[in-house]
């Protein structure tokens, strides 16, 4: 659900994008150009690695099925050395398995291959505005993860124990379809204050180092002592 | 087992048979006979110096000479007792010693004086009282009474009945010569009555627990009974006076027939027969023994005694011994044959005692009682030790039970697992299937479109719009996969987004209506492909839309409906405000028939096919003004797809 609105961007932002298939890569990278943002493109991790070694990027774009390694881990490093940078995983189907799989090592949206240019222009900005994207689809996932259930459900690892009651609410509101407007209008808040709770939860499923990794796989249960 | 037919085919048999017969008869006679020679030792006695036998025996006013041992009539009124005289001689230098008379055996009461005074009265000893107990006496003589040289020695005897009176031979000398005597008949008749009488009333409560827990077995319910009878008649006094109490303890005297009733119904569980309602006649003896004594008193109880508890004693020994004898014979019965040597024993104790009653023998030490008591106690502890054994085989067969269970539970889980592993792959093959069909039914009819264009060459923004649809679809097919708990306003929710993507080129404005709170009604049986169904239908208004209509808005509007019979259906509308368009003839009556030319035509028939696969009401209407598809949803979903394209 991305606010749309068709300002251009005042200054230039850089971007990393890391995406091994040429086609693809070349139309994200017309979109984002002519757009006005500075693109910088990478093939494979080590030369985004060698990309991130020269300078940050303000945008980190990343897809994750890599042909020298997976984009978790560049997500994951990114996130780590530059915590101002902007993360989002490029994804074709945008399915849970690789957007919770991206968030929970820090990235806090995703993009569409097929989207049109200047819906991929948007998210970006809306990103680097501060808001964060968020699908049906995902919402569905996470607030199935807060339900409780015997065994673990498929799918990747999540905990969702950090999320409050009205987080909770506004991913139901997202799941069934309800615009940011709508969702505001019922909670009984600001429509603004919408996308700030969305870029939260991310920020809360985030996984943030090894040891705690670990303490919350002990306390959903994933490893036993 | 039938004796007769196998005796028939094997002569041999029966002749093993009757030797059996012979050895168990012999072994019979051999225990008698042992019985009888240990009857026949009498018991250590004191030294023969202090002993008296010469007495001179006052009866009915008259006077004559008796030699003790002496048996006297059955009865005697109280103040018509026989006395019983004879003086002894104390010699002059036994002074200093303290001496006794020690009356080892009389019947049933008697009264000591010496030199006039009277120095015990066996009649205030309750358990003196008894003739069935072979109580002895002993009577400190207090040293003023005694003179150097000849001393009187006065003893009389009451007798009450139901046997002759009897008093055996009397010893008065030194305390210390004469006490151990005394000691040793007191603990073989007094002492040892009341051990077995408590340990019998342990085994009644032990047995009587059994029965209360195991109702199915009556042996130890009747065998606590005869435990608890054997027990109270031990502690009961035999009644001096006529009191309305000593018409209750005379019941007392009835407690030897109903205990050999009992014994004997025991033994005859024990051998295997089962409870005949007639058994109760062996009851009747007891019954009329404790009927009279409460009617008529004790004298009653007394008179009857002899006639019907001893020939009821002995007629249950009988029968005891034959039913043990066969069972132990036929069956093997190591419990009846034990029982069956028993009642050997006690028949000859019976016997003896019986010769004694009658004189026959010149001895009054009766012996049934102890015997039987013995017995009881044998049996209760052999049945205790049988039960503790069994309860051993089940703890036993439990654990071997156990053991065998956890193998069954393994194999069960094994083949659980197995099945579970079968039912697993078949339903992926199942999933896999539809996704196929599903994927045959959407991507692969847009990927061979994207290749027709390709290969025409000119149509590059074909290409496009057909490669994104097959994504769009791609990404239904795996949406639709998630299990949306039968809340089909998550999948709208995804579809919203889609809907969105795709308008937004086109500068279509979506208008996304929820008229209901709930938006739609909940569908446990909701299934993915009645979801990929539903937002195929949807996709397909969407699209006509967008391509055909020239649309500017359209409106979608979700809400829950009064369907038929009164029941809540939801609906979802797709509007726009198009051009509109006619409807094909006969596309809509006959479910896709003629007209097959127009590309409309054909998504007209494939959403007319959706609905009916799904139960869903599909309603077209088009008019100038717009487009409006409206889908009734059915108030359940079909479980099977049966329809085919």
């Amino acid at each position: 659900m991305n606010a749309l609105s068709g300002d251009t961007p005042t200054q230039a932002t850089t971007v990393l994008l890391v995406e091994d298939d040429a086609p693809t890569s070349w139309r994200l990278q017309d979109a984002l150009t002519k757009a006005g943002y500075q693109v910088r493109a990478a093939g494979t991790l080590g030369e985004a690695r060698a990309a991130l070694a020269e300078s940050a990027p303000k945008v980190l774009l990343t897809d994750l099925q890599l042909p020298d390694g997976h984009g978790v881990d560049l997500i994951r490093e990114t996130r780590a050395r530059f915590p101002n940078t902007e993360i989002m995983v490029i994804s074709v189907l945008g399915d849970e398995g690789s957007v919770i799989s991206a968030i929970t090592v820090g990235a806090t949206g995703y993009l569409l291959k097929d989207a049109f240019p200047t819906d991929i222009a948007a998210t970006v900005r809306d990103l680097v505005a501060g808001h964060s994207p968020i699908s049906a689809s995902i919402a569905r996932f996470i607030v199935r993860r807060t339900q409780a259930s015997a065994e673990p459900p498929p799918g990747p690892p999540l905990n969702t124990t950090k999320l409050t009651p009205r987080e909770i609410d506004i991913l139901w509101g997202i799941a069934k379809g309800f615009s940011y407007a709508e969702i505001a209008s019922h909670l009984g808040m600001s429509r603004q204050t919408v996308p700030g709770h969305i870029k939260s939860i991310y920020r809360k499923l985030e996984v943030h180092t090894r040891g705690e990794a670990v303490f919350e796989a002990v306390q959903q249960g994933l490893i036993k002592l | 087992m039938s004796e007769a037919a196998a005796g028939a085919v094997l002569p041999g048999r029966r002749r093993w048979q009757a030797s059996r017969i012979i050895r168990y008869l012999l072994l019979q006679a051999l225990i008698a006979a042992c019985c009888v020679l240990g009857l026949k030792q009498s018991l250590p006695e004191p030294p023969a110096e202090y002993r008296l036998t010469d007495f001179r025996m006052l009866e009915a006013g008259a006077e004559h000479m008796v030699r003790l041992p002496h048996f006297t009539a059955a009865h005697y009124p109280i103040d018509a007792s026989p006395r019983f005289t004879m003086q002894f001689v104390r010699p002059a230098d036994q002074a200093g010693h303290a001496w006794s008379v020690f009356l080892p055996r009389f019947t049933n009461g008697v009264e000591i004086a010496v030199n006039g005074t009277v120095v015990l009265d066996s009649r205030r000893d309750p358990a003196a009282n008894r003739p069935d107990r072979n109580t002895p006496e002993i009577a400190d003589i207090p040293a003023p009474l005694l003179r150097d040289g000849a001393n009187d020695l006065s003893i009389r005897l009451f007798v009450w009945g139901p046997i002759p009176g009897f008093l055996d031979r009397v010893w008065v000398g030194p305390d210390e010569a004469l006490r151990p005597y005394f000691d040793l008949r007191t603990m073989l008749f007094v002492t040892l009555p009341v051990v077995f009488a408590s340990w019998q009333a342990i085994l009644a409560v032990i047995l009587g627990i059994m029965w209360v827990m195991r109702r199915h077995e009556p042996a130890y319910g009747v065998l606590a009974a005869a435990m608890g009878v054997g027990f109270l008649q031990a502690f009961l006094q035999t009644p001096m006076g006529e009191t309305p109490l000593s018409r209750l303890n005379a019941i007392v005297i009835a407690s030897a027939p109903l205990e050999s009733a009992l014994v004997l119904t025991f033994a005859m569980l024990l051998a295997g027969l089962r409870w005949r309602r007639w058994w109760l006649v062996l009851f009747a003896p007891g019954i009329v023994l404790a009927l009279g004594g409460l009617v008529a008193g004790q004298s009653a109880t007394r008179a009857l005694f002899p006639v019907v508890a001893v020939p009821m004693v002995g007629l249950s020994l009988a029968i005891m011994a034959i039913v043990s004898a066969r069972s132990a014979l036929r069956q093997n019965n190591v419990a009846s044959f034990l029982l069956g040597c028993a009642v050997t024993m006690m028949l000859t104790c019976w016997i003896v005692d019986l010769l004694s009653i009658f004189q026959i023998v010149p001895n009054r030490i009766f012996t049934s009682r102890l015997s039987y008591s013995a017995m009881l106690v044998a049996i209760g502890a052999g049945l205790t030790w049988r039960f503790a054994r069994a309860l051993n085989q089940v703890d036993g067969f439990a654990g071997k039970l156990v053991a065998q269970v956890r193998e069954a539970e393994e194999k069960l889980k094994q083949s659980f697992a197995r099945e579970e592993e079968r039912a697993r792959a078949a339903a992926l093959a199942r999933e896999r299937a539809r996704l196929m069909r599903d994927l045959h039914d959407g991507l692969g009819g847009q990927l061979v479109s994207i290749v027709a264009l390709s290969e025409r060459g000119n149509g590059s923004a074909g290409i496009g719009e057909a490669a994104r649809a097959a994504l769009r679809d791609l990404r239904l097919v795996i949406d639709s996969m998630d299990d949306i708990g039968g809340d089909l306003m998550l999948a709208l929710g995804s579809w919203r987004e889609r809907a969105m993507a795709q308008l937004r080129p086109h500068g279509i404005a979506l208008d996304w209506q929820i008229a209901t709170a709930q938006g739609l009604p909940m569908h446990p049986e909701l299934r993915p492909w009645h979801v990929i169904q539903i937002v195929r239908m949807l996709d397909e208004a969407l699209t006509n839309a967008v391509k055909h209509a020239q649309a500017r808005k359209i409106t979608v509007r979700i809400e829950t409906v009064a369907g038929t019979g009164g029941v809540a259906c939801g609906c979802i509308s797709v509007a726009d405000d198009g051009k509109g368009f006619a409807l094909p003839a006969g596309t809509l009556a006959a479910g896709g028939g003629g007209t097959a030319g127009s590309k409309a035509a054909r998504g007209l028939r494939n959403m007319q096919n959706r609905a009916a696969r799904c139960g869903i009401e599909l309603e077209l209407s088009s008019a100038a003004s717009g487009t409006r598809v409206r889908l009734q949803l059915p108030h359940r979903f079909p479980d099977s797809d049966t329809a085919t394209d």
